[in-house]
């Protein structure tokens, strides 16, 4: 969740979004037509917003498509401010931790995606984006043949056991818990250790009808009810396999073992990384990943403000370096995309995040309140406040360009038109609203960006009437106090990104009854009968059905219920050096595309 | 130090066994807010083997004349005017090199407050030896031995121990005789001592100035004696010389100044002086006022904004005229020597006695 | 002196344990702690309590400190391996040993406070002496007004200016980074350059103010004039006399600005994006990260109660009046 909290508290990348997985287009921009730009990349991402295939076999065997113009050799540098929170797989739910997963570990299924950005799920150690029965509730993986760690062990089944079962250990508890709880079945989601307390290391394993491994190249998961989505999951980062045999529990997290086109070579925690070539890494088992340079050099602790500097000033070794998640600084975006030789440097796109302002409804109680405050607020300002069209664009609704089933035209309070908020109307529904109730306690992050975002609604509130209380926090602590279920606040801004292209790891963690707990992102507190239907529904439905259900609620929600106000779309704008081929943005990671980088000479 | 204009005014006595003879010196600071003029034509002689005392408030310029005449004024920031002759030898217009040769050699002095006018950084020995080793090209373990000598001579018991102590391990007493041994390291011809010691208390006070006479029967030296304390003068002086806002407005012997006094300004002096046999319940007479400005300073006699007689001069010559002061037993005032006299003798003669 | 060194080494323990207690209990304090922050997305309950636990913060708050305080001078053994004494703890935030990585942070510290050290004392108290002695000149006047300018700048406002000049408008020199001394000289000399110049430049211009104010207080001391009565040459009352009385405040000023600078220069770190103490302490403090917080702050409060030490001894030798006392 919450690219806010990446810009403004760098450090706490623990908290960001976990590997986002979104649905973009636009690789490259022609530099400095921005609001053309915009419509361009809303137009594209609208056409692409469908869900997801999942590939068959042929599709998912090496060796990946060649990067046209691509050649071998080379070290690129690797920008980063702030040090990886973690290496050991089941750890990672970041975006950086996550972006460096791509180069070093292969999970069972992975995204790969077309020129055109067009997002499917391949196998990755399995043969094939994975095989259901029994009405989707089994799902079946067979594995590749050839797949080696760095080591050259071959990877087996049993590999994969493990991988999911060192993750029921107490060790393991920044990443995610998708496939643990849906393992756990419903009645034991919420405890799902207790299922495997030992996580595989005593000797006792998951029962073979939840997990089973009947041959070497099997790997079988028993579910309790329908899990579509299952392919896309299996997908992130998190799932990773850890060979069984190089498990080295609480100390993997600082030395892991690679099963992708690179490997650790040295590692310095938050100083310096350095990558080489996995030898045993199999290009004609991997449909996806490219070896084209010799390694990376990452350079940790180096700011956005000196990446943007450097980058720009090409100088020697710059020519070959990248950032990593890091984006343009934003008072340096104009210098960037003013200059059309260093704007062909740089790829952007739409991050998967919709910043809301959210209603606490167990406050806000009167709906005219919240529809008259979604009227009123200026978009047009805030985004101002962000970098302008390179730092977001006007959201009409709660769903992302990147998301399935995203609506680029559904707009029922007319932000497109009046980005600058629409003044008349929120006045004529608060007419008849007792003055009490037009005090609103707005809390936001002492960040700049915070100070910024809340002139912008005390602004806008108060030309309707609204009597703005602000309150200031702490912007490292910002996402705990929101989160918590008595906060004493009205108004709150917040974001939050899906995990993977569904709209089920944003309706579901935001809008659910059930999430209604302290630090949940059910910043609303959204208890709704009708939604929690719903998302019951759409969870067991195969994608394209589920599209359906999750518009039905997207549009119950935002006209009935009103949990929050959309403001703005994030997106992502990164430069490269001179020197980097193949430079994409990656729809699925929403950062520079990884697994495909060379060195032009 | 820069310009030296010719003096016109020698009209101080001139004796050829003067051993330093001061004409018409005039000193100035530039400040930010216009030049003060801290000496206005003084002058006055000193002799060999005697005691020339200067007294005057704060701020009447005595301590400068003597910084003068060691050349230690900020160059920067003052003018010298006048000729300052020393043994034959004119001091204005001698180079910082003649100069460093002459001081703590030929002249030495002796500052007023010993626990600021002694550096805390290094030993008492160290401090006096330094001038000795420079201007005899003595070595260090004569300069010792000298040191030493000077210190058994003031009377600082333990000598050899305390040649290696610090200013700070010294009392106040102990300090000022250390001064003075150091002053007189290299024989000094010229002695100027600057309120030696209004920082002690009154038998130390005795114990130095008997040091002093002591040392000046034995040496030789010429003594200018710097004090605001009439009572420490009497004892000392053989001269007097009595100075107001940057002039000399009386002059005469030590004897004849403090029994007949002729200024306005001395008689303000004696009677505003404590004395050991006067009624303790007579109040004692300040002088009305407070020292003028040396910025602005007034017209005429400088004394006269303060003087209760400026009625008994005709016209307005005090306020206009600046009075002479004569050769030999002198005092620069327009009264007539007979309303001196009688004015004594009536209005202040009374009060002393 | 033994025994002054005694008293005050023993004084400084007693701080330190103080300051670690001091920030121990207002870190724990503080409204949210690391746990809450990192939690994240899908923070349930459950996920929280995990969290807690590995980290250990699920422990009584007495017995969190006491493990840290031990583990300075015991050690202490982490599921990740042992960490030996001076044990500062680990990382909540990478997993790494506290005291491992400000040693890895150190020498950038090091070679920043001691490199600018040098160059600010030495270009800083030389021209503020040589403006003091000769005051009023051409060459006075330069220092002063140099200093005055330089003095008003900032490093995050000079630092960048200096980078576009000399690397990357010119490309006259590289990127500012440390290359540690004993692996490549040269390399560290150039790496470290630019920032070292940068932040010495602004310490300079404070030092020479102050070596020349300092200066010509001294001059106008009683006992220099007596220096200068006894017939003592000008070069010689300066240098003997005057200086070592001026020499007090700046060894005052200079020990809380060196002490200041091994405990981190947030400022010079972020201009030149090098790693040194000072993000750490930023890092450590804006992540919640108490082990990172408690090991910075006690080996700063450490170098700031050496350095004090130090200076007081330094005293002792400029002015004979505050020994033995």
């Amino acid at each position: 969740m919450m690219s806010h909290r990446s810009r403004t508290a760098r450090a706490v990348v623990v908290a960001l979004a976990a590997g986002s997985l979104a649905l973009t287009a636009c690789s490259k921009n022609e530099g400095g037509k921005s609001n053309a730009d915009s419509k361009k990349d809303q137009k594209q991402a609208a056409t692409q917003s469908q869900a997801v295939a999942y590939i068959d076999a042929a599709g998912s065997t090496g060796p990946a498509k060649d990067v046209p113009g691509a050649k071998a050799g080379g070290t690129i540098q690797v920008y980063q401010e702030a040090g990886l929170s973690h290496l050991d797989p089941g750890q990672i739910y970041v975006s950086d931790a996550g972006q460096i997963a791509n180069l070093l570990f292969r999970r069972l299924t992975q995204f790969q995606e077309d020129d055109k950005g067009n997002v499917s799920v391949a196998g990755d150690l399995a043969t094939d984006s994975g095989q259901s029965s029994d009405g989707g509730k089994t799902w079946t993986f067979k594995l590749k043949d050839g797949v080696k760690d760095q080591n050259g062990n071959a990877i087996t089944s049993a590999d994969v056991r493990h991988s999911v079962e060192r993750l029921y250990a107490k060790f393991i508890f920044d990443g995610p818990t998708y496939l643990q709880t849906w393992l756990a079945g419903d009645a034991n989601s919420a405890d799902y250790r207790k299922q495997l307390p030992g996580g595989g290391f005593d000797g006792k394993h998951l029962p073979a009808s939840v997990l089973d491994t009947p041959d070497d190249k099997t790997v079988v998961f028993h579910f309790d009810k329908p899990r579509p989505d299952l392919p896309q999951t299996l997908a992130m980062a998190g799932y990773a396999i850890v060979p069984e045999k190089a498990d080295t529990k609480e100390k993997y997290d600082t030395a892991p073992v690679a099963t992708g086109p690179y490997k650790i070579a040295e590692y310095k925690v938050g100083k310096v990384m350095k990558l080489v070539k996995n030898t045993n890494w199999d290009p004609k088992t991997d449909s996806v990943r490219h070896q084209y340079v010799d390694g990376f050099n990452f350079q940790f602790g180096v700011t956005e403000s000196t990446q943007t500097k450097r980058l720009i000033a090409d100088q020697g070794d710059n020519k070959n370096t990248i950032q990593f998640t890091g984006s343009v600084e934003a008072t340096q975006i104009q210098d960037v995309v003013g200059n059309p030789e260093i704007s062909k440097r740089t790829i952007k796109g739409y991050q998967p995040y919709v910043m809301q302002l959210d209603f606490n409804l167990d406050r806000v109680k009167d709906k005219k309140v919240r529809e008259a405050v979604t009227y009123a607020v200026n978009s047009k300002s805030l985004i101002a406040g962000e970098g302008g069209a390179y730092g977001g664009d006007v959201a009409p609704n709660y769903f992302a360009p990147t998301l399935p089933g995203y609506e680029a035209t559904y707009d029922p309070y007319g932000r497109l038109k009046t980005p600058q908020g629409n003044i008349e109307k929120a006045k004529e529904i608060l007419k008849d609203v007792p003055a009490a109730e037009k005090k609103l306690v707005f809390a936001y992050s002492n960040s700049e960006a915070g100070q910024k975002r809340k002139v912008a609604i005390e602004d806008a509130l108060t030309k309707v009437g609204i009597d703005v209380v602000a309150k200031e926090i702490d912007s490292a602590s910002y996402y705990e106090q929101i989160g918590k279920l008595n906060n004493p606040y009205d108004i709150y801004i917040s974001g939050w990104g899906q995990d993977w292209p569904s709209p089920s790891t944003v309706v579901t963690p935001v809008y659910d009854p059930s999430q209604v707990f302290d630090g949940s992102a059910n910043y609303s507190h959204v208890k709704d009968p009708k939604v929690d239907a719903l998302i019951k529904k759409a969870v067991t439905q195969e994608p394209t059905e589920a599209a359906a259900t999750w518009k039905e609620a997207q549009h119950y929600l935002l006209e009935n219920v009103i949990p929050a106000a959309p403001l703005w779309y994030t997106k992502q704008l990164q430069l490269f050096g001179s020197n980097i081929g193949g430079a994409r943005y990656s729809s699925v990671s929403s950062y520079i595309d990884v697994t495909r980088l060379y060195l032009k000479s | 130090m820069t310009t030296l204009t010719k003096t016109e005014d020698a009209s101080a006595p001139t004796g050829p066994e003067s051993f330093l003879s001061v004409r018409d010196l005039k000193v100035t600071f530039s400040t930010e807010d216009g030049p003060v003029k801290a000496v206005d034509g003084l002058s006055f002689d000193v002799q060999r083997g005697k005691t020339l005392g200067i007294v005057g408030e704060s701020g009447s310029g005595k301590s400068v004349t003597n910084l003068t005449i060691l050349g230690l004024h900020s160059p920067r920031t003052t003018t010298v005017d006048g000729e300052i002759v020393m043994d034959g030898k004119e001091l204005i217009t001698a180079s910082e090199k003649e100069l460093e040769q002459l001081r703590g050699n030929k002249m030495a002095m002796i500052f007023q407050d010993p626990l600021t006018a002694l550096s805390p950084f290094y030993t008492v020995g160290r401090q006096l030896s330094e001038p000795f080793m420079k201007h005899r090209g003595a070595s260090k373990k004569e300069a010792k031995d000298r040191a030493i000598e000077m210190l058994t001579k003031v009377g600082i018991p333990q000598p050899k121990t305390r040649f290696d102590d610090y200013p700070h391990q010294f009392s106040g007493g102990m300090r000022q005789r250390a001064m003075i041994a150091m002053a007189l390291m290299c024989d000094p011809d010229l002695l100027i001592a600057d309120e030696p010691t209004t920082a002690l208390d009154v038998t130390v006070q005795a114990q130095i100035l008997d040091l002093l006479k002591d040392l000046q029967q034995e040496f030789g030296s010429a003594i200018i004696f710097i004090t605001h304390d009439l009572g420490v003068i009497s004892q000392m002086a053989d001269d007097l010389l009595v100075m107001y806002a940057g002039r000399a407005v009386e002059r005469g012997s030590a004897r004849e100044v403090m029994s007949t006094p002729k200024h306005p300004y001395t008689w303000g002096l004696l009677s505003s002086m404590p004395r050991l046999d006067s009624n303790l319940d007579e109040a004692l007479e300040p002088i009305p006022g407070a020292p003028p400005s040396l910025l602005t300073p007034p017209d005429g006699c400088r004394f006269h904004p303060r003087c209760a007689y400026t009625d008994l001069v005709p016209g307005n010559q005090c306020s206009t005229t600046r009075p002479p002061l004569g050769d030999g037993r002198a005092s620069a005032c327009h009264l007539t020597a007979e309303q001196k006299q009688t004015l004594f003798i009536d209005k202040i003669q009374p009060r002393l006695r | 002196m033994l025994q002054f060194i005694i008293r005050r080494t023993l004084g400084a323990v007693v701080t330190l344990f103080l300051i670690g207690a001091a920030t121990f209990f207002l870190f724990v304090a503080a409204p949210s702690d690391y746990a809450s922050l990192a939690c994240g997305k899908d923070c349930s309950p459950q996920r929280l309590a995990d969290i807690r636990e590995a980290l250990g913060l699920n422990l009584p708050v007495a017995q969190q400190f006491w493990d840290f305080m031990t583990g300075i001078f015991m050690g202490r053994d982490f599921p990740t391996g042992h960490c030996s004494a001076p044990c500062l703890g680990q990382s909540f935030y990478s997993g790494e040993m506290v005291w491992s990585t400000i040693m890895d942070r150190f020498p950038l510290t090091l070679t920043l406070t001691v490199g600018g050290s040098i160059v600010f004392l030495v270009v800083g108290i030389g021209a503020g002496m040589l403006a003091a002695f000769r005051r009023g000149s051409f060459v006075d006047k330069f220092a002063t007004g140099a200093s005055m300018v330089l003095s008003s700048f900032q490093i995050y406002f000079l630092g960048p200016i200096v980078l576009v000049i000399l690397v990357y408008s010119t490309g006259l020199m590289e990127d500012p980074k440390y290359v540690p001394l004993t692996q490549d000289p040269v390399g560290w000399f150039v790496g470290m350059s630019i920032p070292v110049c940068v932040m010495a430049t602004i310490f300079t211009a404070q030092y020479t103010r102050m070596a020349r104010s300092s200066m010509i207080e001294q001059l106008a001391e009683e006992h220099v004039r007596t220096a200068r009565a006894k017939g003592m040459s000008k070069k010689y009352v300066f240098f003997r006399y005057a200086w070592r009385g001026s020499l007090i405040p700046i060894v005052t000023v200079f020990g809380i600005d060196f002490s200041a600078m091994l405990g981190g220069a947030v400022v010079t770190e972020l201009t030149f994006s090098l790693q040194g103490i000072g993000r750490l302490a930023v890092n450590g403090a804006t992540t919640k990260d108490l082990p990172l917080t408690m090991g910075v702050m006690l080996v700063g409060a450490f170098f700031i109660l050496i350095v004090n030490i130090l200076t007081d001894i330094a005293y002792a030798f400029i002015d004979p009046r505050v020994r033995l006392s």
